[in-house]
């Protein structure tokens, strides 16, 4: 009897010994990350049947429990793959957004500075002063748009790195969670999971879902098969599988993530990738880097063509017709994603700026439809579709979409795939072409005049050059131009140009050669790409000229239109003036940040609330370990209290010898 | 619920850590007087300011511009005074020189101060325009206008007119080319002219006559033919020359001296008594320059007066020169009135410009500016904030069951 009382009691001091021992671990392990809570479970021993009841023997440790619960820790991962990936996204937006609010240093206040110098040349068309801050404007302008792209360049490259480096630590931890799937493994056939390594593999799944959004589902022999993407095995029982970050093959600015099983290696879409810091980087970039980018690029591309458009049709104070101020950035076409592409006669693409007023900021991309034997292009922004005309081999085919010209050649294959950035240079490639000051067009190059003798009241009105002049201007002659009363005509029209008059009634067209031409005040004359009308009653034998403008001088014509190009809808097919393209880009980029910094501010509350609710199963409350290390401690005294009974009543035995 | 002991320290801190960013932005707000630190604090506000400091700055820009427009038209407003007083003094000169007791010597006296004054006008109708070049060429800023040429002033500029953009829809020219102001500048009565053919053999004499219906215009060359038959009756015809052939308007009309001849709106009358044969013309005015209005007064001061012919040569001479500079006169000062116009729409425009200038720095500052009182009571509200849980976190750290056990 007392043997069992012994036993009983050893059975009781052990229990409260491994109850103290796991009390002490919690306690040491109270801020471990991941470190979930372990009690022991006891339960008792069998009874031996003593023929009048069962009389206990005892208690004895089955297990150490652990306590997790699965469904709040998939919670948590999750919560933290969306809070990583917001963080991130509002981090790399955070810095565009901190550059648009500069304001003395963004683009406005150069943009304005320019259009100041246009007006100051307007003011001083001869002046060599106004004229050099004139240049010296345009180049900070250029320099100013430069600087943004800069950054944003910047930007990418700092995307592009930290892809690299989020790769290699998915990598990483890849392989320590298919280590540790072998070691759970192995150290589980005895029927108890080893707590803390499975603690440490929970916890290298969480730190994984930081960098990318992972699956992790049970696998057999108590191992974890861990996915991302859509559904690209990471990890499976012992063995990991590698990404790569890699440059895309059609765009080099960009690298991207490509999954490697064996020998093959296939890029990952963007997209699928969501989640995480690679996701939040991967949504910045798509999302706001190149939009920004583009934005940017479309107001230097707008601002480039509209001034070279005006400067073309004056005069500059050489007496040529205006080259181009700007250098005209030019569309990015990226490769061919098809990687089956006819090797001898692949599908060739071009695209050059037809209209700068009709682009917009989206990126397309030219698919050939097989089927249909037509290509599509697809604008991404909304993904508006434009199919073409049927192709005929070997092509050219041009046709214009958005302002665009895609000219498409060589025998294209089903799949072929071309994405084209239109806008994302505009920026960059913005600058300024000439630093003469003698070749701004500030004048108007045709001007009209009224003989000196003329005895009527008639005045032409200043002389209007279209787009048409520019071609012309070799053959332009000077002309004057003689009323005769009684056939109130005018004569003296260069031969060889076809005049149109328009009326309010309608407009005439008189053939080339025709020399006399009726006269009607307030009627537009037109000839040779130049418009004027004449306004009052001429008389007899009075003589206006028209001529080219002689060079030098005050005269700002042109520069006065190149001024109104400042408040002139420009962009979004006449919609938005280049300021307000601008602050279109400005509130964009600022209704994202705020956008994410809201959504991040959720997802860092739903995180902290998912944690909260994990930790209230798994955490280690000290308190409560005070309470266990007690219970034990008294267990502990207890069981040996019962041992020492069990001594006593051995000495009551062998005292009854004496 | 259960809570776990480094969650309870992991919110605590983070709870501080809001707070404390919180206050720091409230500060920053303080500190630069801005309710935007970013576009991401009101997007569409950030927008709006830019488009506005847009519209202001071309505000700012019409004000420099009209600054300018004005320095250029006060320079020719200057010019054009001293035109007038030059003109002035040539008109009282070639008075004076009319009197009938002055000898040769007085009018060839007369004629060297006039050719003074024609240097003078010269040279003010070649002023600068304050930026180097010339006022009154035009677009031809760099060229001289008028250079003589012999006896003649040439004009070198153009018909230019340099408008600047004063107001958003108001283009305002800042200058008058010289061919508006000094050249062009019809004679006799400013619409037709009257003369009689050189070889006439009677008396007669036409007078300048006038405009009685300026619709009724047609800028054709009329003559005035008169005949005088073997009864001594006289009488003429008037022929429209331009039409091809000529037609007549009027045959064989009894002449009544001094009576009222009207055509196409045109009115004068014929004095004295015409020759058989005695030719009148009448047509459109001539234009001429002042310079040449000048010239050719000092030249009529400088011919010899031997004759009768030459006697009355003189007082033509001089009738057509005071008549003539008048309607220079009149020119120069329908100049004046425009270029005072433009001074005056100046002022105007100005006072909008400033009171749209006050509405967009209102509106600027409704779109960025901070509410002050409400920043600093926020600032005090977030300050006692964390103080508030900076103490619980004290107190509530210190709280364990290890406390007790010993």
């Amino acid at each position: 009897m007392a043997g069992d009382l012994l036993n009983i009691g050893k059975t009781g001091l052990f229990a409260a010994q491994a109850g103290l021992a796991t009390t002490g671990h919690n306690i040491s392990n109270a801020s471990v990350p991941g470190y979930s809570r372990q009690t022991i479970i006891q339960s008792t021993t069998m009874p031996q049947n003593m023929g009048y009841g069962f009389v206990g023997s005892g208690t004895q440790v089955t297990d150490i429990k652990r306590f997790s619960d699965a469904f709040l820790n998939t919670q948590v991962r999750s919560a933290q793959a969306a809070s990583s990936a917001l963080d991130t996204y509002g981090t790399q937006i955070g810095q565009i957004d901190n550059m648009l609010a500069d304001s003395t240093s963004g683009l406005s206040p150069a943009m304005q500075d320019f259009f100041k110098s246009v007006q100051d040349v307007s003011a001083a068309a001869g002046s060599t002063p106004s004229r050099q801050a004139f240049l010296s404007s345009a180049d900070a302008l250029a320099a100013r748009f430069q600087s943004m792209s800069g950054q944003l360049d910047d930007l990418r490259n700092g995307v592009n790195t930290q892809i690299t480096t989020n790769v290699a630590e998915i990598n990483s931890y890849a392989s320590q969670i298919a280590q540790l799937n072998d070691q759970i493994s192995n150290l589980s056939s005895s029927g108890h999971l080893p707590n803390d390594l499975v603690d440490a593999r929970d916890q290298l799944v969480l730190e994984l879902n930081k960098h990318v959004k992972a699956t992790a589902v049970p696998g057999e022999n108590n191992s974890l098969t861990v996915t991302i993407g859509s559904g690209q095995p990471l990890v499976v029982s012992n063995r990991a599988y590698q990404l790569q970050a890699v440059n895309s093959p059609t765009d080099p600015t960009r690298t991207v993530v490509a999954y490697v099983s064996g020998i093959h290696t296939t890029i990952m879409p963007d997209k699928v990738l969501s989640g995480g810091e690679l996701g939040g980087l991967m949504d910045f970039r798509s999302t706001t880097l190149d939009g920004a980018q583009n934005a940017l690029g479309r107001v230097a591309i707008g601002l480039a063509a509209s001034f070279n458009g005006q400067q073309a049709l004056g005069q500059t104070a050489n007496g040529q017709m205006g080259g181009p101020l700007f250098a005209s950035p030019k569309p990015v076409v990226l490769g061919n994603t098809n990687s089956i592409s006819d090797p001898v006669s692949p599908t060739t693409l071009g695209v050059t700026i037809k209209d700068a007023t009709q682009l917009t900021t989206s990126d397309y991309n030219v698919d050939y439809d097989a089927a249909n034997g037509n290509f599509v292009v697809t604008r991404l922004s909304d993904k508006q579709k434009t199919a073409l005309p049927a192709y005929t081999q070997p092509g050219p085919q041009s046709a214009d979409v958005d302002g665009l010209t895609f000219t498409l050649g060589g025998n294209p294959m089903a799949g072929d795939s071309i994405g084209v950035r239109p806008t994302v240079n505009g920026a960059s490639e913005f600058q300024l072409l000439t630093h003469d000051t003698a070749a701004i067009a500030a004048a108007a190059p045709v001007i009209m005049g009224v003989g000196a003798a003329n005895k009527g009241n008639a005045k032409p009105s200043d002389a209007v050059v279209d787009s048409t002049f520019p071609g012309k201007v070799a053959s332009f002659a000077p002309a004057t131009l003689t009323y005769q009363v009684n056939t109130n005509e005018l004569t003296g029209f260069t031969a060889g140009q076809v005049v149109t008059v328009k009326t309010a009634a309608g407009s005439t067209a008189y053939t080339a050669g025709t020399d006399t031409i009726p006269y009607v005040a307030g009627a537009t004359y037109s000839f040779d790409g130049v418009s004027t009308s004449f306004s009052g009653q001429p008389i007899d034998g009075d003589s206006f000229t028209i001529k080219r403008t002689a060079p030098g001088g005050n005269d700002n014509r042109n520069m006065a239109l190149m001024g109104q190009l400042q408040s002139a809808k420009l962009l979004d097919g006449g919609a938005t003036t280049l300021q307000g393209a601008f602050a279109q880009m400005v509130s964009t980029v600022g209704n994202k940040a705020r956008e994410v910094q809201v959504t991040g501010a959720a997802a860092t509350t739903s995180l902290a609330q998912a944690t909260a609710s994990q930790q209230s199963v798994s955490g280690v409350n000290l308190d409560e370990e005070a309470a266990s290390l007690l219970k034990y401690q008294q267990a502990y005294q207890a069981a040996g209290k019962v041992m020492q009974i069990a001594s006593t009543l051995f000495d009551t035995l062998l005292s009854l010898g004496h | 619920m259960r809570i776990s002991t480094s969650s309870l320290y992991a919110t605590s801190t983070s709870q501080l850590g809001t707070l404390q960013s919180q206050l720091a932005r409230t500060q920053m707000q303080l500190s630069t007087n801005k309710r935007m630190l970013a576009p991401s604090d009101d997007p569409i506000a950030s927008a709006r300011a830019l488009e506005v400091t847009q519209s202001q700055s071309v505000n700012t820009q019409f004000t420099t511009n009209r600054a300018n427009a004005r320095s250029s038209l006060s320079q020719e407003e200057v010019s054009l005074s001293s035109v007038q007083s030059v003109i002035q003094d040539i008109q009282a000169t070639a008075v004076a020189a009319g009197s009938g007791a002055n000898t040769a010597a007085d009018r060839a006296t007369y004629a060297n101060e006039l050719q003074g004054r024609l240097d003078d006008l010269i040279a003010l109708a070649n002023s600068s325009d304050g930026n180097g070049g010339y006022l009154f060429s035009g677009y031809q800023s760099a060229t001289p206008p008028f250079v003589k040429n012999g006896a003649n002033v040439d004009y070198n500029g153009d018909d230019g007119q340099v408008n600047l953009q004063v107001a958003g829809a108001r283009k305002l020219g800042t200058n008058d080319p010289g061919s508006a102001v000094f050249n062009g500048i019809p004679t006799a009565n400013g619409t037709f002219a009257t003369a009689a053919n050189s070889a006439n053999t009677g008396t007669g004499v036409i007078s300048t006559g006038t405009v009685v219906d300026a619709t009724a215009l047609t800028g054709h060359k009329y003559s005035v033919d008169f005949a005088v038959s073997t009864a001594g009756a006289t009488s003429y015809n008037i022929t429209d020359n331009t039409t091809v052939p000529p037609t007549s308007v009027a045959s064989n009309v009894d002449y009544v001296a001094g009576q009222a001849i009207t055509v196409a709106g045109m009115q004068f009358d014929v004095k004295g008594t015409p020759g058989d044969g005695d030719q009148f013309t009448v047509q459109p005015s001539d234009r001429q320059s002042l310079f040449t209005t000048v010239s050719k007064l000092i030249d009529t001061l400088r011919a010899p007066v031997v004759t009768d012919k030459d006697k009355a040569a003189l007082d033509k001479g001089l009738q057509d020169a005071i008549g003539n500079l008048g309607q220079g006169l009149d020119n120069v000062l329908a100049v004046r009135a425009s270029v005072g116009t433009r001074l005056k729409e100046l002022d105007t425009l100005d006072a909008t410009g400033s009171d749209a200038d006050l509405q967009y720095q209102t509106t600027l500052s409704g779109l960025q500016d901070l509410d002050i009182v409400k920043a600093i009571s926020l600032f005090t509200q977030q300050t006692q904030s964390l103080q508030a849980a900076q103490k619980t976190f004290n107190s509530m750290s210190g709280l364990s069951l290890f406390n007790y056990i010993s």
